[in-house]
């Protein structure tokens, strides 16, 4: 029963960080597909950083995961540029705009990768190895029965993760910048008339959300897959929209249904170990928090209110 | 330069704008594309060749044993016929104005059910063939219809459902292809029967042996049938108006939710089709947990060819040329054959820009008009 709790964390996390990085852009007004594009590439970017460094820091070096994390962040920012670039610059269609920035993004990294591959050690494979980062316990509060199990076995990331959220729920409510950017999403002209800069705050929270999803991405890529492939496309990215979507574009909100999907996840899959089922069966129950997702769809998307100006190019002169 | 830059903008502005402008993301991705293979140390002009002859476009050097340059048309088209359904497919829903992301679950789910009922049975040809096509479209168009249900009902963003889908698809058709219909040499599902695939192989044609896909077939009729509903008839002419402008079309007496869900069936039809000509045609087993690429390529096609039933034929046979003619690409000039998805990737990312491109076509032209205007002043 721990370990339901320890496995569900470390999958919510990443999932958590990812789906603040889809509201940030969300709430500016950009309708953001595109999450599960910046996590592949900030990972790929990550995980190239992490593959040069292991040559020169040698392979067991902790301290190449952090630098791999914030270079993950810069990638991700970087492309995300590509997508504000076409949203707000080129007024595309956002969806389209996701889709496209997606497609090119797992293509870029999969050719980019056995590049890679052969230019540093000559093989043609498409994989970094990377790992599994270190884990550590927090003594006292483990002990607690079931729930204690949050705190065993922890990567540090979801530390880094936890501060990140704080820090990105009080920029976001607590902060001018904050206001301005869910001012853009609802009623963009409001905030031309008072004197903000809705395209400079656009692009902005896209590249926030390009920043935060690498984050996540390298994350999976050091935790679930322990390394990177192009394998990394799951389908994460979309899942953690759904999780914004199903929390209401609240970072709060958003928190509990990613914990929600964690849980269900490796709940799941602990299900079908006491159960006693051969590992076939564990693609059924792989398949739980997608069908969770669309269940809790129905009952609660009637009641959603997503950002009024999101999905429409800002335009000066419309009133 | 300043006044070829003008004929460029009268191009993109004028008539045949749309025409244009995907001639000139092909241009420019073909530009891109040899920038990356020269960067690469590699000769463009062989490489782009050498894709147009693995798709029998242009003789290769030499043929191994019973094939030809027909042989690899006829693979060509095979791959081709599924690509054009699939874009037909989401042009459908993009033109009532959804975005069907899920067309590669509804190609599975398709391509799963014709395998298992018909694939695997003793039918003889004619009747199989025909429920083949028949399973296709009947369980696509239901696949298509839930999502649109969702969207009406419950108010689920299409792009949502149908990506929810394609896991929970990809997922229960992997499971039980894994314990129950497994090849265990290959670890994929085993093969359907000859009699239910939709592509004749080893028919020799001038002394090569030749696949002949019905799929083709099929695929064409299907873009003029959307042409034709979309250009001639009422129901047609209800999807574009819902898909502009919800509002306006419920004012005017369109049931916008029938019109809704009606358009994602239609287009889950399609889907459907393009998964028994892909699983059961192209392909005649299935990879279990794997959706197509095939799924978002088709969006690219659907874009390139300006969502017109007509212009994605085109367009899916220049997105085919780079997928199908990868592999040799790959043999001859020694370049990853990923790069064909990368190279698709660009195409729609420059097909994307083309809303853009038309707006500044327009704007130098008008630019051009007050100034001459002032002139006479």
């Amino acid at each position: 029963m721990t370990k339901v709790f320890t496995d569900g964390l470390s999958f919510a996390m990443p999932l958590l960080i990812m789906a603040i990085g889809a509201i940030y852009s969300e709430k500016s007004g950009v309708t953001n597909l595109a999450i599960e594009g910046f996590q592949g590439f900030g990972a790929f970017i990550g995980s190239l950083i992490a593959i040069i460094l292991m040559g020169t820091m040698g392979q067991s070096s902790q301290a190449v995961l952090y630098i791999a994390m914030a270079f993950a962040a810069v990638g991700g920012g970087i492309y995300a540029c590509l997508h504000a670039l076409l949203c707000i610059r080129f007024k595309a269609n956002q969806v389209i705009s996701g889709v496209v920035v997606n497609i090119l993004a797992v293509a870029l990294t999969s050719f980019c990768t056995s590049l890679a591959n052969t230019k540093i050690n000559g093989t043609m494979s498409n994989k970094f190895i990377l790992g599994v980062s270190t884990r550590f316990t927090i003594p006292v509060i483990s002990r607690i029965p079931w729930v204690g199990g949050l705190f065993k076995n922890m990567y540090p990331f979801e530390i880094i993760i936890i501060v990140l959220v704080i820090f990105f729920w009080y920029l976001m409510y607590k902060t001018k910048f904050g206001m301005r950017l869910r001012a853009c999403g609802e009623n963009p002209q409001a905030v031309d008339a008072a004197g903000g800069d809705v395209e400079k705050t656009r692009w902005a929270a896209v590249i926030i959300s390009g920043a935060l999803s690498g984050i996540g991405g390298i994350c999976f890529a050091y935790s679930l897959l322990a390394n990177f492939s192009p394998s990394i496309y799951m389908g994460y990215g979309y899942l953690a929209i759904a999780a914004m979507i199903f929390g209401n574009w609240g970072i709060g909100t958003t928190a509990i249904v990613c914990m929600i999907f964690g849980l269900a996840k490796s709940g799941g899959y602990q299900l079908c170990i006491f159960m006693g089922l051969p590992s076939s069966y564990s693609d059924l129950f792989l398949m739980l928090p997608y069908v969770l997702t669309m269940i809790l769809l129905i009952f609660f998307s009637k009641k959603n209110h997503p950002p009024k100006a999101a999905g429409e190019a800002w335009d000066k002169g419309k009133r | 330069m300043k006044k070829k830059r003008h004929t460029l903008a009268h191009l993109l502005d004028g008539r045949h704008a749309s025409v244009w402008v995907s001639v000139l993301a092909v241009l420019l991705t073909l530009l891109t594309a040899g920038v990356m293979l020269l960067l690469m140390g590699k000769n463009p002009l062989i490489a782009f060749r050498s894709f147009l002859q693995g798709c029998g476009m242009l003789p290769k050097a030499n043929y191994g044993g019973g094939s030809g340059m027909l042989s690899d048309l006829s693979d060509f088209l095979n791959y081709m016929a599924p690509m054009l359904l699939a874009s037909l497919a989401f042009i459908v829903g993009f033109k009532a104005g959804l975005f069907n992301i899920g067309i590669a679950g509804q190609m599975l789910i398709s391509g799963f059910t014709a395998t298992v009922f018909i694939g695997y049975s003793k039918l003889s040809a004619l009747p199989a063939r025909i429920l083949v096509v028949v399973i296709g479209i009947l369980v696509g168009g239901l696949t298509g219809a839930l999502v649109g249900f969702l969207k009406y009902q419950f108010n689920i963003h299409e792009v949502v459902s149908t990506i929810m889908l394609n896991y929970i698809i990809s997922y229960l058709t992997g499971f039980f292809i894994n314990n129950h219909y497994v090849d265990m040499m290959t670890r994929t599902s085993r093969i359907c029967s000859a009699n239910a695939r939709l592509t004749l192989t080893n028919v020799m044609i001038a002394g090569v042996k030749c696949k002949l896909p019905i799929g083709i077939l099929i695929a064409v009729i299907m873009a003029f049938v959307v042409k034709f509903i979309f250009d001639k008839t009422v129901f047609g002419f209800e999807l574009k108006a819902v898909g502009q402008n919800r509002k306006c079309a419920k004012y005017t007496g369109v049931h916008v939710g029938n019109r809704i869900i009606l358009s994602m069936a239609f287009s889950g039809v399609l889907a459907g089709l393009a998964g028994v000509t892909y699983y059961l045609g192209y392909t005649n087993t299935i990879i279990p947990k794997t959706l197509v690429g095939m799924g978002y390529d088709s969006i690219s096609v659907a874009l390139l060819g300006n969502s017109s039933p007509i212009g994605s034929i085109f367009a899916s046979i220049i997105v085919s040329i780079f997928q199908q003619g990868a592999n040799y690409m790959s043999s001859m000039v020694n370049v990853a054959k990923e790069i064909a998805s990368l190279i698709t990737g660009i195409l729609l990312l420059y097909a994307s820009c083309g809303t853009y491109m038309k707006m500044r076509a327009h704007m130098v032209i008008q630019r051009d008009i007050d100034r001459e205007e002032e002139e006479k002043k």
